[in-house]
This record gives C-alpha cells, sequence and structure tokens, in this order.
C-alpha cells in the first residue's frame, strides 16, 4: 500500500498543476463553457482526451497495460447522473477536481462550502444509494466496456477516428472563437 | 505543442532553430517539455503491475470484468444481475475484494447458495432463505468453463500468427498518424505570432498556459494512471471514501456503508491530496495563492458580494455534482476524462448529461445578461 502513495502523490500534483495552469480554478470559466462564452473547459478536455487514448494506446502496445480500467457503461446512470452533475456545476462552477484545486490555491469559499458539500453530497448519495441504483442501474447496463468492446471494431480504427473527431471540434471550435478577418 | 513525444526519442537528438537560432534559444526552446519529459521517464521506468488486479473497484470486478477473465454480469443468471448496481462480490462470495493477488483475493470463498442463511443474511437479515428460494428454483446455467490463463490479448485476437506482424505493423502505423493529427493540429493551434520564449523559471510562473498544453499533460497523467497504475484518475470516489468514515458512524444499519462504501484512505485520497498540492504550487509560482472568498470575476456583477451567498451556493452545488458523480459512477476527472481517453460510452453519455444540465442551469441564471 505504502508503495502506492507516491505515484498517487504525483499523479495528483501534476493533476493539480494542470487544472491551476489551464485556468479551472476561476469560476466563471467553468460556468461560461455552459454559455458558450469561454470554451476553455472544452479544450482542455478534448486535449487530455485526445492524448490520453492516443498514450494509453501506445503504452499498451509497450507491453504495460492488460487491464485499463473501464466505468460500467449504464444508459440511464449516466445521462442523470450527468445531468444532476451539469447543473450543479453550472450553479456553483464547481466540479470535485476543480473545487480541491480551488481549495489549493487558498479559496475560503472552496475549503467552506466546497469541500464540506462534497462529503455531505457523499453522504445523500450514501443514503440514496440502495433504492436508487438497482433501478437505475439496470436500464441500459452494458457492463464495462469501450466502443471497440462493444461493437467489436478494432480498437485502432476507434482511436483514430475519435482523434480524428477531437481535432476537428477543437479546430472549428477555434475559428469560431477568432473574430472574422 | 513542439516535440510532445520527443522524449520517446531521446529529447536532445533532436536539435530545433530558437528564436534567434542561438544555442541558447535552442536550449529554452526544449526546457518547457521538462514536466512532460518527467512524466514519459516516469511511465517508462515504474514496473508494469500486469500480474496483479487493483482498481478503485474490488479487484473481483477488474479481473472478472475488466479483463473479462471470467465475466459474470452479463451471465443468464439473475443474481448477478441483480446485485451489479455495486461491487458486491465479497458481500456473498466471501474473498477479499482489496487483495491484489488471486490466492489471497480467493482465500474464505464460498458459494453463496449452498448456505444462504450464511452469504446472504449479511444484507437481507430478515428474508434471506426466501430470496435464495427464488434464486434456487430457477435452473443455473451449465457452469462457465475455467478460466484460461492470462494471456495478454492482441487487438486482434482472430488474427492469424503470420498476419500479427502485418496486423502489429498497421497498427503503429494507425498509432503514428493519429498522435501526428493530435500534435500537429495543437502545434498549429497553440502557435502565437513571434512570441518570446520563457525560460524554465518563468514559464512556471505563467499564470495560464495553453489549454491544449495543459490539457495533454492531463492527458499523459491520465494515461500514466490507467496504462501503468490500472486506476482512473478520479476525484469524487475519494470524497464518498472519506465520507464513509463519519457515513459508517452516523448510519450503523446502512447496507451501503457496511459492504459497499467501507472506509479508507486509497489511492484516489493521496491522489486528492497531490491534486490540493499541485493547484497550491502552481499558483503560489504565480503569485495567485491567496485567501479569498468569493471568485474574482463574474461572480459579484451578478450575485453581488455577499458572501454567504456564495457559501449557499457553493455548498448546494457541490452536493449536486458529488450525487451526481455517485450516480453517473465518477466525475469529470474520473468518469468524463478517464473512461473517455480509455473510449468507454459511459464517459460520453456523462458528458451529453453534463452539457443537457448545464447548458439551461446557466442560460436560468444569466438570462439577458449580456456576454
Amino acid at each position: 500500500m505504502r508503495a502506492t502513495i507516491l505515484p498517487a502523490l504525483l499523479l495528483g500534483f501534476l493533476f493539480g498543476w494542470s487544472l491551476h495552469k489551464a485556468g479551472l480554478t476561476h469560476y466563471a470559466r467553468i460556468v461560461n463553457v455552459y454559455r458558450f462564452t469561454d470554451l476553455t473547459v472544452l479544450r482542455f478536455m478534448l486535449s487530455a482526451l485526445a492524448v490520453g487514448a492516443v498514450a494509453i494506446a501506445i503504452g499498451g502496445e509497450l507491453g504495460f497495460s492488460a487491464r485499463v480500467p473501464l466505468p460500467p457503461t449504464t444508459l440511464l446512470a449516466n445521462l442523470v447522473g450527468g445531468v444532476i452533475f451539469g447543473v450543479g456545476m453550472a450553479g456553483a462552477g464547481y466540479c470535485p477536481g476543480t473545487i480541491v484545486a480551488e481549495a489549493g490555491e487558498g479559496r475560503l469559499d472552496a475549503w467552506f462550502a466546497g469541500l464540506a458539500g462534497l462529503i455531505v453530497g457523499a453522504l445523500l448519495f450514501g443514503l440514496m444509494q440502495p433504492t436508487l441504483m438497482p433501478v437505475l442501474a439496470r436500464v441500459g447496463a452494458l457492463g464495462r466496456v469501450s466502443f471497440a468492446g462493444l461493437t467489436g471494431a478494432s480498437p485502432w480504427l476507434v482511436l483514430l477516428v475519435f482523434v480524428q473527431a477531437v481535432v476537428l471540434t477543437l479546430v472549428l471550435v477555434a475559428r469560431a472563437g477568432r473574430p472574422a478577418a | 505543442m513542439r516535440r510532445a513525444w520527443s522524449c520517446q526519442r531521446g529529447a536532445p537528438g533532436h536539435p530545433r532553430v530558437g528564436a534567434a537560432g542561438t544555442p541558447d534559444a535552442l536550449h529554452q526552446g526544449m526546457r518547457p517539455w521538462l514536466p512532460v519529459l518527467v512524466v514519459c521517464g516516469y511511465l517508462g521506468v515504474a514496473a508494469p503491475v500486469s500480474a496483479q488486479c487493483t482498481s478503485s473497484a474490488s479487484s473481483c470486478v477488474t479481473c472478472h470484468e475488466t479483463q473479462g477473465l471470467r465475466p459474470v454480469l452479463r451471465s443468464p443468471q439473475p443474481w448477478h444481475a441483480d446485485h451489479a448496481f455495486a461491487d458486491l462480490c465479497a458481500a456473498c462470495h466471501g474473498g477479499d475484494g482489496a487483495a491484489a493477488g488471486k490466492a489471497k483475493a480467493h482465500w474464505g470463498l464460498r458459494s453463496p447458495l449452498a448456505d444462504p442463511a450464511r452469504a446472504c443474511a449479511g444484507c437481507h437479515s430478515s428474508d434471506a432463505s426466501a430470496r435464495a428460494e427464488r434464486y434456487l428454483s430457477r435452473p443455473p446455467a451449465p457452469s462457465p468453463p475455467a478460466p484460461s490463463p492470462p494471456a495478454p490479448s492482441p487487438p486482434t485476437p482472430g488474427a492469424a500468427s503470420s498476419d500479427r506482424h502485418a496486423a502489429a505493423a498497421a497498427n503503429w502505423i494507425l498509432a503514428g498518424l493519429a498522435l501526428l493529427l493530435a500534435v500537429g493540429l495543437a502545434v498549429a493551434l497553440a502557435r502565437r505570432p513571434a512570441r518570446p520564449r520563457p525560460g524554465l523559471a518563468s514559464w512556471l510562473r505563467q499564470k495560464l498556459w495553453s489549454p491544449y498544453l495543459a490539457g495533454a499533460l492531463l492527458g499523459l497523467v491520465v494515461a500514466s494512471s490507467e496504462v501503468v497504475w490500472g486506476r482512473p484518475l478520479g476525484v469524487a470516489g475519494a470524497f464518498d471514501k472519506l465520507a464513509a468514515y463519519p457515513g459508517r458512524w452516523l448510519f450503523p444499519h446502512s447496507q451501503y456503508y457496511r459492504y459497499v462504501m467501507t472506509p479508507g484512505i486509497t489511492w484516489q485520497v493521496w491522489l486528492v491530496l497531490g491534486l490540493l498540492l499541485g493547484a497550491f504550487a502552481s499558483s503560489a509560482l504565480s503569485g495567485e495563492a491567496r485567501p479569498r472568498w468569493l471568485p474574482d470575476t463574474q461572480w459579484q456583477p451578478r450575485f453581488g458580494p455577499s458572501r454567504a451567498r456564495r457559501l449557499v451556493v457553493a455548498f448546494v452545488g457541490a452536493i449536486l455534482v458529488q450525487v451526481g458523480a455517485g450516480i453517473a459512477g465518477g466525475c469529470t476527472s474520473g468518469l468524463a476524462i478517464s473512461g473517455g481517453a480509455a473510449l468507454a460510452p459511459a464517459a460520453f453519455l456523462f458528458m451529453a448529461g453534463m452539457f443537457a444540465g448545464g447548458i439551461p442551469t446557466a442560460w436560468l441564471l444569466y438570462r439577458g445578461r449580456p456576454r
């Protein structure tokens, strides 16, 4: 157990560093992605997704991975959870990671309301879980799958298409943000 | 995005003409990539842990489902689907869901229906035998074959061995192409006209980096976390684990806190501590770390200077975010980015939900306000 503390701390450190350097410790930046007035969050996330997907594939080829963790796909739970998450995120300008990053930056609302809210929210979910999840998690439960695993397509083809879609989105977003010359 | 992947080919061997073409400029041009090099070096040095099974979920799920060694969730037997809403394996089957090795994880394994009083009564204290009867009355599916030894499966399992090399070459070409696209495009987008290159120290002190660069760094962190350590880069899960301490005490009869969410200082908790420190280090270096109650921009013109108002909104928002993450199975980092980088449909469903919830909320809050 102790041997894994250091890599966890290091990965977390770089995670927090990247969040702050992208400017995501600001209320306005998080909220404005939902108003389409500042798409930094989208640029940051899409870059992370594309680079991460390629790096995972390359890491797998290098012999690192037999078991990249896959989240369970449950159509209803993923969607409903996402909607609730989006309401909170657009309302307060928070997601769990940026609350912690804002706390690191010295923001007292994150310390006293954000972190406390995460703990209370976790307790609330703990109370609801036994009645809620057996219902929600059964609709469209596909298991822990990837697109390739679900469709039987080549993972490399999925990767290529995904990266191209991300890059195209980034280009279009950059074009839209630039004033017409 | 210059030379993002130079670590794989030996960074110093690729000279780049700097702004003025001087050795100094050349030197400085390479420097910003130090953190990326560190990540790559770390990726290369850390030993692969393919012999072990650990994740934020129980190791049962990691081995049986994620690695597909002996999947049960999609089997015709109803009890697994009925209990699939949580990592409940150990509650019925015994064993140790936190153990990394097979021998240790399978210690004390039992067949639940052979002794329903013992296996089921932990959760269903009043009607364990009645529930077990229901399952026993159904004809069980033929028992699955013994698990084959875990062999790393190639991307195209059906390929004959003579085609392996050709398939591997095609895969490499595809991967290279995808990488080039990502890097090249990011270079084109991140480029600013004739900007003087900062030295390493001032670069680390910058308040903002290009979001593409910061995102690429996060992408490498996520990949390293998943490929080397087999864990998603989740934040919300850490708070579930921390909340289990008061949760167990507040709700002593909760099955959830007794069997599903047991308290612990896990990998994710250390990750969150690192996240706190990383954001502190970055903001301290750029002179932005200072105590304050309100967001710097946009909040006050819209919602006024009241601290109480901000605290209430922040508190409620944080609760919603954590509950939503619990239902969806992860947060922006643990599900959207970690699952998205692994190309799992769950991540994209979650992101669609995020925008479906966030856009109307932001519209309601900023209705009629200038952009």
